[in-house]
């Protein structure tokens, strides 16, 4: 095998962050610890740069003999990734700075390698660079959960290493299932290229391997019973990193999910009702255990849980229109829940903790914060015209074309229930008065930058999904246009 | 001269008073006078855009240009479109609208001139957000697109109709129109679901079986009725004259009100197929254009008699389009956009200076306010279908259409407002401007600047003109027009002079006493006596609020409280589910593998 110029193609944006990576890297250490928010507000920027030179290049093609290909589909989930990491950095960027001066590279750059390991994740065909992709999304996370660690016993990251912690037993345990469910489908099928399982003939052994790997990626994106750590580790670790943990991860675990069970092993391969059951436990306990709350990050923890069973709906079909409906919800998702996470921070950076009293009032103390917050909140209830609204009916429709339609109407009478919980926090802000000692809230330039673009995503793309949802279908269609699934 | 290709005059035409309307409500809200100027070159850029986009389709009058975007997209399908249509008729409405919008814009700098500057710049907000919506509906490429602006102008109706909210009766004035319209928009809704239902689009040129054609027509005009004020949808329209002056002159005369008008005309297509809902427009609209005439005879208030002028005009354009002439209704739209802003915009004027809208505080003004009376009696003139100023070439085609197609008792009723029409402006003028000072204030009254008087003198000027321009407004719609002189015509003008010399008679030199006519005294009772009104109060507190009452008692105590169950047995079980989160890590290890092993075995067995 040699490699030409042509193999680089694809990798375009992927080879540049790792020079930014570098860069980043070696300028830390030439000039020492650094004090303001201009590190987070380069790599903020390198990101975006990125994700701006995403739509002027053509990253389509195959590399390295195959190992990675480049398309529509890999392309939209670069774009969601790098999307997400630039907002999450923005809005990290003067928490960093704040709390953790002379340490400020590492986080953001603990950010970029998490970033590089997810956009190279859904392009590759191999195994082996699949579950490297994997696992360098995954390592800087455990880090990152235990950022806030601090020895102050009232201080709001005291619960950080607790939060990291879990994470990581979990997350051990749930990686060796993956990895055991994947010897097992190598193990039968004699090779570590994706597109060639399609050729073995399956047996128990083999859907037991694609049902491990359902279980360990399970815990990637938090589908219950696999959820447990979710609302700890939301509720302890620092609430920007949060925002990046609650959405990239998770649609990088359904791009590995999608590529193993969809594209390897066949779609419709997996026992239904089995499939189905994860779905609708995820929506209902998700849902239920949210009303119980009384801290906005649990709240949205278990809120987020609800979420995951509504893109299981879309993801059980494994037709090009669920995917596509799939995609969608994933990319206003993205903007919707950082958005929120974000508003969360700076109530909770002020107030010291984040439960819903925190945010009584908010619209004397900021009307621009408890607009935006409200906006984001009606978009993941799901109330037209923000983009969740979209997101959720694409969602039910492609599940009713399913054939699932009891689960959509389930999935109805949920959401007025999510409607419930997320109003609370509505009411709180805009109902109630504030704490007397309460000042007005202002935000740092990179925080004003992220949440304006969450927010400007949710009502464009709310009042107008074409653009989006045409993204999607391309990404759906490439990823369905391969040789596989007819089994 | 820019050379842009059209699309890109239209996209400016739209989206610069849509960015005008957001900075406002954003940032500008609390600088007026920087909000006023931020609005007024917004709509300037409109009126250019349209200016240029007319000039060039008046070269080539039968070109069209459909541009249209997936909205929303539905699988491989397209549910929905949004788009621009450029051709002459959508062209033609964009200029009317866009050059009263801004002479009206310009007026009110100087009408508007005492609001706090808060308020100012609310004010020019509403209005760039008005122009958006109105050229959005002009422009739409299908139905729906059509709708989103029919609602939104509906809604800066609203606002601007409760422009001054702390008084109660203009709080009252904008819920009424609100709800009239929205009672009737019911009827556009309806007609849209009908029509995608059997035609799977929004498009007014599918072709319908007779029947589903008659309901969608007629599901239109329902919303048409209470858009452009139609018997007995009307009664939104005088009240509506709370607002602000110069927004009567923009929404409620000239641009909003017509609009209905313009969807019959954009849509003639359908309406077409539909030849009963044309005859029923037909005796509708000529009904309501005498029906509101008799009831201007009577008004005391400046604005309501214009108001009540207003109903009976665009009675005359429904009639028109009813006999199937759309030349006919869709040119009087844009002759009675001239003459009837120049009157509100003259009625404006007279306000600012008086104080009052009664016309018993007013009279004599003609010596003080010359420029004012000039400019109002050319309005009047044109609208009583005086020769040679424009509302007589257009009320002429009407009457001539009625004629040809034989429509006797329509054109009867047309006649009769005629004369009526004529009686109630001379009316009008003779008080207002002649006689003696009735008011302090009257005594004392004088132009506006110049800021006021601009937008007078153009319109005027376009009162004097438009009407020439018949047959190039013909060739830009597709129709034909020669102007000539046929027996209807005259009688119309005989008519029209007739009822302007009855008027000076009794309201000039007294020769003519109305009351020794006591045949006369039980109209005027009716016409004042607002029965319709009434009858909408009687219904609405007996059936609405009574089938409300019943909703409310269900909804109350048995939807809420099967729903206040529900709720309550949600919270108690998420308090028991509650227990399963421990905090405990073993646990949650523990729940992996168990849900593992549940997982493979089910799957594998199940």
């Amino acid at each position: 095998m040699t490699l030409g110029w042509a193999d680089f193609a694809p990798l375009a944006i992927d080879l540049a962050l790792v020079a930014a990576i570098l860069i980043v890297l070696i300028g830390d250490l030439a000039g020492g610890p650094r004090a303001g928010r201009g590190i987070g507000y380069l790599c903020g920027i390198l990101l975006l740069g990125l994700f701006a030179g995403s739509f002027f290049l053509d990253l389509s093609g195959p590399s390295m003999g195959g190992t990675y290909v480049g398309d529509a589909w890999s392309t939209f989930f670069k774009r969601l990734f790098l999307a997400a990491g630039a907002l999450a950095i923005f809005g990290s960027a003067d928490h960093v700075a704040r709390h953790t001066p002379t340490r400020q590279s590492e986080y953001h750059l603990l950010i970029l390698f998490s970033v590089l390991g997810m956009s190279l994740l859904p392009g590759a065909r191999d195994l082996l660079l699949l579950v490297v992709a994997f696992e360098l999304m995954g390592l800087p996370l455990f880090v990152l959960a235990a950022w806030a660690k601090t020895d102050d016993p009232r201080g709001v990251g005291r619960h950080a290493p607790e939060a990291a912690l879990k994470l990581y037993l979990v997350g051990a345990a749930s990686t060796a299932i993956t990895l055991f469910g994947l010897s097992l489908i190598v193990g039968l099928s004699g090779t570590t290229n994706i597109d060639a399982w399609i050729r073995t003939a399956p047996s128990p052994l083999w859907f037991a391997g694609g049902f491990l790997v359902l279980a360990g990626m399970g815990f990637k994106i938090g589908a219950v019973p696999f959820h447990f750590w979710v609302p700890d580790t939301y509720q302890g670790s620092s609430t920007p990193f949060v925002a990046f943990l609650s959405v990239a991860p998770k649609l990088a675990g359904f791009a590995a999910l999608i590529a193993i069970i969809h594209r390897g092993l066949g779609a419709g391969l997996l026992h239904r009702p089995t499939l189905v059951t994860l779905a609708v436990a995820s929506i209902l306990l998700g849902n239920l255990l949210a009303v119980a709350q009384t801290d906005v990050k649990r709240l949205l923890a278990f809120s987020g849980i609800g979420h995951i069973g509504f893109m299981l709906l879309a993801f059980l079909p494994g037709t090009t229109e669920s995917i596509q409906m799939l995609l969608f919800y994933g990319g206003a998702y993205v903007v919707t829940n950082i958005g929120a996470f974000l508003i969360v921070e700076q109530v909770e950076d002020a107030a010291g903790g984040s439960s819903i009293d925190d945010f009584a009032g908010l619209v004397y103390r900021s009307p621009s914060l408890a607009t935006a917050m409200l906006l984001f909140l009606l978009s993941l209830a799901g109330i037209p015209f923000v983009v969740g609204f979209w997101a959720k009916l694409y969602v039910f429709l492609a599940a009713w074309e399913a054939g699932l339609q009891w689960i959509v109407v389930l999935g109805a009478i949920v959401s007025v229930v999510g409607l419930f919980y997320y109003l609370q926090i509505a009411r709180a802000m805009f109902m109630r008065k504030p704490a007397a000692e309460a000042p007005p809230l202002g935000s740092s330039l990179g925080m004003t930058f992220a949440i304006s673009l969450c927010l400007a995503a949710v009502v464009v793309l709310g009042a107008f999904p074409a653009p989006l949802l045409g993204e999607a279908e391309a990404a759906a269609k490439a990823f369905v246009a391969k040789p596989t699934g007819a089994r | 001269m820019i050379v842009l290709p059209p699309l890109v005059w239209a996209l400016l035409a739209l989206f610069c008073p849509l960015l005008a309307a957001i900075f406002i409500g954003l940032f500008a809200r609390y600088s007026g006078r920087f909000s006023s100027w931020l609005s007024l070159a917004a709509v300037l850029t409109s009126l250019g855009a349209a200016i240029t986009l007319l000039r060039a389709q008046l070269a080539r009058p039968e070109r069209f240009l459909e541009e249209t975007v997936r909205w929303l997209p539905q699988g491989g399908e397209t549910l929905a479109e949004l788009g621009i249509r450029l051709d002459g008729t959508s062209i033609t409405m964009l200029v009317v609208v866009t050059a009263v919008a801004t002479l009206v814009q310009v007026f009110s700098l100087e009408y508007m001139q005492e609001e706090s500057s808060h308020a100012f710049g609310r004010y020019f907000g509403y209005h760039s957000l008005f122009v958006f919506s109105m050229n959005l509906l002009v422009l739409a490429p299908n139905l729906l697109q059509l709708f989103l602006g029919w609602e939104l102008v509906g809604l800066t109706s609203y606002l601007l109709i409760g422009f001054y909210w702390r008084k109660p009766s203009a709080a009252r004035a904008a819920v009424k129109a609100f709800w009239m319209t929205k009672l009737a928009d019911m009827g556009l809704v309806l007609g849209l679901v009908v029509l995608f239902t059997h035609s799977g689009g929004f498009s007014w040129t599918a072709t319908l079986t007779p029947e589903v054609a008659t309901w969608v027509s007629g599901l239109l005009f329902l919303a048409v009725m209470g858009k452009s004020a139609q018997f007995p949808l009307h009664v939104w329209l005088p009240d509506a004259m709370e607002g602000p002056t110069p927004v009567s002159a923009l929404l409620h005369a000239a641009t909003m009100v017509a609009a209905g008008v313009y969807l019959i005309v954009r849509t003639f297509p359908l309406f077409e197929q539909a030849p009963d809902t044309l005859t029923v427009m037909t005796y509708l609209g000529a009904f309501t254009a005498l029906f509101a005439a008799v009831i201007a005879v009577v008004q005391t208030d400046i604005k309501k008699v214009l108001a009540y002028s207003t109903c009976s005009q665009l009675g005359y354009m429904i009639a028109a389009l009813g006999a199937g002439s759309v030349m006919a209704g869709y040119f009087h739209l844009t002759t009675h956009a001239c003459f009837k802003a120049l009157l509100f915009l003259g009625a404006g004027a007279v306000i600012h200076a008086v104080h009052s809208n009664e016309l018993s505080k007013m009279g004599g003004l003609s010596r003080s306010m010359k420029l004012t009376t000039v400019t109002f009696v050319i309005g009047a003139l044109a609208l009583a279908g005086v020769p040679g100023l424009a509302g007589f070439f257009s009320k002429d085609l009407i009457l001539e259409t009625l004629y040809e197609k034989r429509l006797w008792v329509p054109l009867g009723l047309l006649l009769a407002a005629a004369g009526l029409t004529a009686f109630y402006m001379g009316r009008v003028v003779l008080l207002a401007f002649f006689g003696e000072p009735r008011s302090r204030a009257a005594e004392h009254a004088h132009d506006g600047d110049a800021a006021m008087s601009a937008p007078l003198i153009a319109l005027a000027v376009a009162t004097v003109g438009v009407g020439y321009a018949a047959s190039r407004f013909a060739a830009l719609i597709g129709a034909s027009y020669a102007f000539h002189v046929g027996p209807v015509g005259v009688l119309g003008t005989a008519l029209g002079l007739g009822g302007l010399a009855l008027a000076y008679m009794v309201y000039g030199s007294g020769a003519v006493r109305l009351e020794s006519f006591a045949l006369l005294a039980p109209v005027g009772r009716l016409a004042r006596s607002g029965g319709v009104d009434r009858a909408w109060q009687y219904g609405f507190r007996r059936i609405a609020l009574g089938i409300a009452a019943a909703v409310g008692f269900i909804d109350r105590y048995v939807i809420d409280g099967f729903m206040n169950f529900l709720g309550w047995g949600t919270i108690v079980l998420a308090r028991r589910l509650r227990r399963l989160q421990t905090g405990n890590v073993s646990d949650y290890v523990l729940a992996v593998v168990v849900g593992t092993i549940a997982l493979v075995a089910w799957g594998l067995y199940g």
